[in-house]
């Protein structure tokens, strides 16, 4: 879909070099999206901004594993920690919209640098489960805690302002302001993966021990990154409580978690921009399933297992798997052909490679 | 005195059951070093399949085997339809087998409701029995601790001593190197995955009998099994034994000290191994 950082590519074929036109019509419809619908009400909350922040959680969750190699199961933790310190300074405390947000990033951010702390020494299949048991401990402490998390009544309500020159509270204006956030998120995510941080962090997700011998830090640039995940998926956490508005545990469930890992699966795990289509997949899902079937999780269930099966790298992934598919044919109709001995280019990240396999021996 | 006795049998009497659910994990993880996410999926059902069977029949034992059995089949069914192929990618393994359990928990709770139900156990191991300075003590109880030192020792037994325990370990060091000296490591993988997802069901049928089977139960026995390998060391039985008793004991101390964070702090004593031992107490470095 996009053209890789880690590649250094001189001559860049032509898709790639206008992939940028790929991105405007994305955008372009994303833009659109409220005035083509037919029941805007139902569609901008329900399919709209809700796709958009399962899009942002599940961005952070794949900038870890595409560029850190790192499945984490967190996030949807992070972005609960973010929502309830949003929830705790506006509803307990009383503070303004503001000091709430920022409440509420700092404390997402700071959860996942704790997480990073705990979880930053293991890999692969060790880092998947310790971030979900962590996860789940925090929705414990978050069903219980009654003095801080109201247990599972929730805080609420958490109010969207009306900051005078946008009016959070008109379903529009926010779907816009959501649809601003997403696309910032997207292109912070593409900056630090370019800027030496992030190149470092893709040297250490192919090779650690090499890395360390230059005399990189490891274990501080996989806390970095996995920071800074946090604060990604922090962001979603506002978008989520402002959406909701209120906080309770079932935001930090083991089935939340499982929500956001099916977006970014399905959305394509090796893709940044690939998880708001994932996110889609799962909010129509959500919403139009339970018209034939009552079943909607086995349907998603399903799905995810399909997708991982025979489409690792997603649904973003499909367009270079069908190129593939087509290369082999036209290399194997060119054997025919005398004369045209017509090289295969040398395939790109194949989709076997988007889940970052755990190599443990 | 009296109490810290009892609140430590009851320790004991829970890590028993973490530990039948945990061994089939760490069995399944040291062989084929993938984790399977179907695991808390395997218990629940399996206490399902146990309850329906023994309420039928009057049957305890019919009910265990029966549901070790029907689940023990289906684990096999699952690694060769959607796990063989990708024995060497543990990230897939792990994703597929938690697409399963979804699956699994939403066709429970259609099956078998909302409500909680207990597998019958039979009137003559309901009662209680005297110890010295407990006082009564449920029988039923001291059974499962003692069938969880049996098939605890079974296992090691079957894999330190047995010629199938052997070809495990080999496939556990080096499966290329196993195959390689004529031995079949397809057919070693399915049997393990099948023992392994019918100890979970066995698992199930035991704390089926103790606790109430509910939606959401198969999460929470996932998590625990999770945490119990990690304390104990990924793949090591022993291991999975000195993590169950861990992790059962401080549970039980927990919930007396201070109730609301009974499960915070077991999870904290995973954190505290992670820091010191991140390969858990009886893991190998290499596994890491």
């Amino acid at each position: 879909m996009t053209q890789q950082v880690d590649r250094v590519s001189t001559s860049k074929p032509l898709w790639a070099r206008y992939s940028w036109i790929g991105w405007v019509i994305v955008v372009g419809i994303a833009v659109a999206f409220p005035f083509v619908v037919d029941r805007p009400r139902f569609w901008l909350p329900n399919i709209g901004v809700r796709s958009l922040w399962l899009g942002i959680i599940a961005m952070s969750l794949v900038f870890l594993n595409r560029y850190v190699g790192l499945l984490s199961l967190a996030q949807a933790t992070i972005a609960g920690i973010s929502a309830y310190g949003v929830g705790y300074a506006m509803v307990t405390m009383g503070l303004g919209f503001f000091v709430a947000v920022a409440t509420g990033i700092v404390a997402g951010t700071v959860a996942g640098f704790l997480v990073a702390l705990i979880a930053a020494r293991t890999k692969a299949i060790y880092f998947l489960m310790i971030t979900l048991a962590l996860g789940q401990v925090f929705y414990s402490y978050a069903s219980q805690a009654i003095e801080v998390t109201n247990a599972r009544r929730g805080l609420a309500p958490i109010k969207k302002p009306d900051l005078g020159f946008v009016n959070l509270n008109d379903i529009t204006t926010f779907y816009f302001f959501v649809l601003a956030l997403a696309v910032l998120c997207y292109l912070l995510c593409r900056y630090v993966a370019a800027t030496s941080f992030g190149l470092a962090l893709q040297g250490i997700r192919d090779s650690p021990e090499r890395m360390a011998a230059l005399g990189y830090r490891v274990n501080r640039y996989r806390i970095g990154a996995i920071t800074f995940a946090a604060f990604i998926a922090s962001i979603g956490g506002v978008v989520l409580v402002l959406d909701r508005a209120q906080v309770d545990p079932d935001v930090v469930s083991l089935g939340s978690t499982l929500d956001i890992l099916v977006v970014a699966v399905i959305g394509g795990i090796g893709s940044l921009g690939g998880v708001f289509l994932g996110a889609l997949v799962l909010t129509f899902l959500d919403n139009f399933a339970q018209d034939f079937t009552d079943r909607y999780q086995s349907l998603t269930g399903v799905v995810f297992i399909i997708v991982l099966l025979f489409a690792p790298a997603g649904i973003a992934g499909i367009g270079k798997q069908v190129k593939r598919v087509i290369d082999r044919r036209r290399k194997e109709l060119s054997f025919f052909s005398v004369g045209d001995p017509q090289q295969e280019p040398p395939a790109a990240q194949s989709a076997e490679e988007a889940i970052t396999k755990g190599k443990q021996q | 005195m009296d109490q810290f006795l009892l609140v430590a049998l009851n320790g004991l009497t829970l890590a028993a059951v973490y530990f039948l659910v945990a061994s089939g994990l760490t069995l399944i993880f040291g062989l084929m070093r993938v984790i399977t996410m179907a695991h808390g999926t395997s218990y629940l059902l399996g206490g399902y399949i146990g309850y329906v069977i023994a309420k039928g029949t009057g049957n305890w034992l019919l009910g265990a085997l029966g549901a070790a059995v029907v689940v023990g089949l289906l684990g096999l069914l699952i690694h060769q339809v959607l796990i063989r192929r990708f024995q060497d990618d543990d990230m897939r393994v792990a994703l597929i087998t938690l697409g399963v359990s979804l699956i699994g928990t939403d066709v429970m709770l259609a099956t078998f409701g909302g409500t909680a139900t207990q597998v019958p156990i039979p009137k003559s191991v309901q009662v209680g029995v005297d110890l010295p300075l407990v006082g009564q003590y449920p029988l039923i109880r001291l059974l499962i601790l003692a069938v969880a030192v049996v098939v605890g020792v079974a296992l090691t037994l079957f894999i330190n001593r047995t010629r199938f325990g052997s070809i495990v370990r080999a496939g556990v060091d080096d499966s290329q190197m196993t195959a390689a000296t004529g031995v079949n490591v397809r057919i070693v993988f399915g049997l393990i995955f099948l023992l392994g997802s019918a100890l979970a069901a066995f698992a199930g049928v035991v704390g089926g009998s103790l606790f109430p089977l509910l939606p959401g139960q198969d999460g929470t026995f996932l998590l625990f099994s999770l945490v119990v390998v990690i304390v104990g060391g990924m793949g090591s039985v022993p291991g999975a034994a000195i993590g169950a008793v861990l992790v059962g004991l401080v549970s039980q101390f927990a919930l007396v000290l201070a109730p609301t964070y009974a499960l915070v702090l077991t999870f904290a004593l995973m954190v505290i191994v992670l820091a010191i031992r991140p390969q858990g107490i009886l893991g190998k470095v290499s596994a890491l």
